[in-house]
């Protein structure tokens, strides 16, 4: 009798287990509630899949993007704004999964792990969220565009506050177009290509390349560098854009010679190319808040010689994500400190309680050093001031770099990035028309009209 | 005496004006929900009606002072009578019945449980009557939502589900059988009648019931034999047939092919879980409120998602607590199981309250994708007949092995006894010294003493209860009132755990 009743303890493995499986049943619920809450079979907030009750988005001038009222999702009353700031703002059915109606639906949507979506049954309406872009800059922006595919972002480099974020082709979300799945006009249409895009850099990759020249070749100044429109690596050639004779390192910058960088790629090597493109965050995922960014990719393991020169200058398998390159012209624009974009600024509950989503912050996965941005600086105002010409962007002061990406097929992407060096107008920019042939032609005068209505 | 002021202070008329003032205020949602509704009405005031009547009943004409299981199963049988009126009022009047009809169960197998001597006799026959339950189960039923475990009676109006039954007839012929006989012929009838069962339950493709069947066998077999090797073996081999199974029998694997992907199928096979997940989350620990849940607009809501309901609705804090008070039956069962008059109840109240844990595990567990779904009820939450009968009569057990249950039997609780001198509260041994009664005469020897009657009536016989040890001195001849010479004292002398007949 006792020998059976003692064997009763067993049952205590059986409860102790039980407890375990409690625990991490709670533990899930605490850790991914606020994603399952936002599943769009959730009938709280979504109706026909599509979202009904839940908060505002603001842009920073307090202009509402979005907001429900009656069951329904509103957007902004201009149709151009609504285009312009879709991929920021998102649809309501989550197809665009880097839109803040997607990401930040549990906010939205109030939901906390004590109440539930509680508050948003008795308000029927969640935290409104504001953002640091500026919705008239964003429609400036799109309409400059005008029906290109491609993408363009502004943000403060001292701050992080992106001010300008659009991606294109867009659609307006009250009218959405019927034609969407079939027509080219529209692929891609559901990718914020700012932030999910991954583009062949081009001669916009020069800056990686100079930044690792600066770094291991102590007399980069004083080389010389002649250019007779190729370059024989010995396994093959790579072909400059033109002929330059004999150029310095800052001229070579300026023409991007093609020559002259895969020469300084060769005299590097892969492994210094690809550390300092590790240092400047390449092959590393990277996080906006709480959006995933594409990670860039850099790999010459296996390139040949002639490849690594075509890597030098942003060819070969090289591809970059816009919102990366622009946290990098961010730093070499701040002094080395490299400040992490950011435009989910924050959130506001019913009762006016405010939690802050994104600050500014420094990246831990883009390091520059503060000589080597400085230097930078130099020569990209100098591509500038004895390139470019001031006059395309007069009153700016502007520091960039052009590419045009070769592609396998069509015409080149148009890419420009750069910054306003001034020090009442921190900001830095990146932009990439899709199949549009010279950077400078095509990006140039759209970076200009966007930085004017920003500095302006 | 601290300890028995203690023990006496406890108010269950107090408590069960709490529970009254819970479901006067849950009673409300589904009551008012459209208008007021004067059927519901009239279910919830039968259901207040018929706990208070219990409760009368039993604390004044039989004089009972433990009503833990009882308060335990009114709330949340009270509970579950909410969702299921708030969802579909129309079975509001069915759930009621249900209840009554496991309240019934309960106080009638606490009747037989009480005579050892019944439940010998009653072991065989109620051993053929599950077997052939099951059978014709298999021969009846139609093919209902995957599985085969249900039998539609008068056109389809009242539908049971017999395996539900089987349970505690289960318990009662595993606990009974071991308890009687250690030998090889009894342990292999219990075994060739659990083969019977799970088997049966494989027919019908009921797996999650058959792995209920299964454990409690399991623990049934471990109390008894204490052989870890062999229990560990009979693992083995269940764990081996069922890989073979789901080898031979791809439609069984598919069921499970669901099992931590559910996000991935969230429209087709991983509807429910996906749903209970999401809409669990939306109520958070507070809940939304009666009534204001989406939950229960899923498929099988009030049955297998029913804890969904509850986390949604109620709040998750409501669900935790529900669920970990069938922790805390466990430990009281595990705690009762020591201080039992025989190895029977020992036996009986472990598996009854170990299957309703474990029956809550799969249940709780398989919705929200810790463990494969099976589709088993939560015990007395869930809507349905049988499993609320099942749920009922597994509280039998579990209140049987209390000696306060029957506190007649209780009073022939002798010095050789671990509870002696007499304790009633639960699990609790007397640190007490064992001051032995004053002797008029040599107390008589135990061996040779077969006879129950004979030693009751000894001088050393102290009654339990209201009655002091004084009076009981003044009358030791007199059988204790109530105390039929069938009853069985107590005592575990030399006994190992063997009733004696």
């Amino acid at each position: 009798m006792n020998n059976t009743t003692k064997r009763a303890y067993v049952l205590y493995a059986f409860l102790l287990a039980f407890l375990v499986g409690l625990g991490a049943m709670f533990y899930a619920f605490y850790v991914h509630g606020g994603e399952w809450t936002s599943n769009v079979v959730n009938r709280h907030i979504y109706k026909n899949g599509t979202i009904a009750s839940a908060g505002a988005v603001y842009d920073r001038n307090k202009q509402a993007l979005v907001y429900s009222r009656d069951g329904k999702r509103i957007y902004n009353s201009d149709p151009t704004v609504r285009k312009a700031t879709l991929h920021a703002v998102g649809d309501t059915s989550s197809f665009i999964a880097t839109g803040v109606q997607h990401v930040y639906n549990a906010s939205l949507s109030g939901y906390d792990f004590v109440n539930g979506v509680y508050n948003l049954k008795k308000y029927n309406r969640g935290n409104d969220i504001y953002l640091t872009l500026d919705a008239e800059v964003c429609k400036t922006a799109y309409k400059a565009m005008n029906g290109r595919k491609g993408t363009i972002g502004v943000y403060n480099y001292k701050t992080g506050e992106l001010v300008c974020m659009v991606s294109t082709p867009s659609y307006d979300p009250e009218n959405k177009p019927k034609n969407m799945d079939s027509s080219d006009k529209y692929t891609g249409v559901y990718l914020n290509r700012f932030l999910s895009g991954l583009y062949t850099p081009g001669s916009t990759f020069k800056i990686v390349t100079a930044i690792s020249a600066l770094e291991n070749i102590p007399d980069i100044y004083s080389r010389e560098f002649s250019c007779n429109g190729s370059y024989s690596t010995g396994d093959g050639k790579v072909i400059c854009n033109g002929v330059h004779g004999k150029v310095d390192f800052e001229e070579a910058l300026n023409h991007s010679c093609n020559s002259a960088f895969a020469v300084i790629a060769n005299e590097l090597g892969s492994a210094k190319l690809t550390a300092t493109a590790s240092e400047l965050g390449f092959n590393t995922r990277e996080k906006i808040g709480e959006i995933n960014l594409v990670k860039s990719r850099f790999n010459v393991s296996s390139a040949s010689k002639t490849d690594l020169g075509w890597a030098g200058i942003g060819q070969y398998t090289t591809l970059v994500n816009p919102c990366h390159m622009l946290t990098i012209l961010g730093g070499i624009a701040n002094g080395g400190t490299v400040v992490k974009p950011y435009f989910v600024k924050s959130m506001v509950s019913p009762s006016g309680e405010v939690t802050e989503l994104g600050r500014t912050e420094t990246s831990k996965t883009v390091v520059i050093s503060p000589e080597n941005a400085e230097k930078m600086k130099k020569l990209l105002r100098s591509n500038v001031k004895n390139y470019y010409s001031d006059s395309r962007f007069p009153g700016l002061e502007m520091c960039g770099k052009t590419g045009t990406a070769q592609l396998d097929t069509g015409e080149s992407h148009s890419w420009f990035v750069g910054f306003s060096a001034k020090e009442s107008t921190p900001y830095a920019v990146v932009c990439v028309v899709e199949n549009s042939g010279s950077g400078l032609a095509a990006a140039g005068p759209i970076v200009n009209t966007v930085m004017q209505k920003i500095c302006g | 005496m601290a300890q028995e002021a203690l023990n006496k202070k406890f108010n269950w008329g107090l408590m069960m004006i709490f529970v009254s003032v819970f479901q006067l205020i849950t009673f409300t949602a589904p009551i008012l929900a459209d208008g007021f509704n004067i059927e519901l009405f009239g279910v919830f005031a039968g259901y207040m009606a018929i706990e208070w009547l219990y409760f009368i009943i039993a604390a004044a004409a039989f004089k009972q002072n433990n009503f833990e299981l009882e308060v335990i199963a009114f709330l949340f049988s009270g509970i579950g009578l909410t969702i299921s009126a708030s969802v579909y009022a129309d079975f509001a009047l069915k759930q009621l019945i249900s209840i009554i009809l496991g309240l019934f169960t309960f106080i009638v197998l606490l009747a037989v449980l009480r005579r050892t001597d019944v439940v010998m006799k009653l072991r065989m026959p109620v051993a053929f009557a599950a077997v052939g339950l099951l059978v014709l189960n298999l021969a009846l039923a139609k093919y209902n939502n995957g599985a085969l475990n249900w039998i539609t009676l008068a056109g389809g109006r009242i539908s049971i589900q017999p395996s539900e039954i089987v349970k505690l007839a289960f318990i009662f012929v595993g606990a009974a059988s071991l308890d009687k006989l250690q030998s090889t012929k009894s342990i292999f009838k219990y075994l060739v009648f659990s083969i019977g069962c799970v088997g049966a339950l494989f027919l019908m493709r009921d797996f999650g019931t058959a792995l209920i069947f299964f454990f409690t066998f399991v623990i049934i077999a471990f109390m008894r034999s204490g052989d870890i090797r062999t229990i560990a073996l009979v693992c083995v081999a269940a764990a081996l047939g069922a890989m073979m199974i789901i080898y031979f029998r791809p439609t069984v694997a598919s069921r499970f092919s669901t099992y931590r992907h559910v996000w991935e199928h969230i429209n087709d096979t991983g509807m429910q879980q996906t749903r209970t997940l999401i809409y669990s989350s939306s109520g958070g620990l507070l809940g939304l409120g009666i009534g204001n849940g989406k939950l229960r607009d899923v498929f099988a809501s009030t049955t297998d998602l029913i804890f969904g309901i509850v986390c949604e609705e109620w709040g998750m804090l409501t669900a935790f607590m529900i669920v970990i008070a069938y922790a805390f039956i466990l430990i009281y069962a595990v705690k009762t199981a020591r201080t039992t008059r025989s190895a029977f109840y020992a036996i009986a109240t472990c598996a009854a309250a170990g299957l309703l844990l474990f029956q809550t595990s799969l249940n709780i567990f398989g919705v929200t994708d810790i463990l494969p779904l099976t589709g088993v009820t939560l015990p007395f939450i869930s809507r349905g007949g049988s499993s609320m009968i099942c749920s009922w009569g597994l509280f039998a057990f579990i209140k049987s092995a209390d000696i306060r249950t029957y506190p007649m039997l209780s009073k022939t609780i002798l010095p050789d006894h671990p509870l002696y001198p007499p304790d009633v509260r639960v699990g609790r041994r007397s640190r007490r010294p064992l001051t032995p009664p004053p002797v008029d005469e040599p107390p008589k020897k135990k061996r040779t003493d077969k006879k129950p009657q004979s030693t009751r009536q000894t001088s050393r016989d102290i009654p339990v209860g209201k009655k002091s040890t004084g009076s009981a001195k003044k009358s030791p001849v007199k059988t204790a009132p109530g105390q039929s010479p069938r009853d069985i004292p107590i005592s575990r002398k030399k006994t190992d755990g063997r009733a004696k007949r």
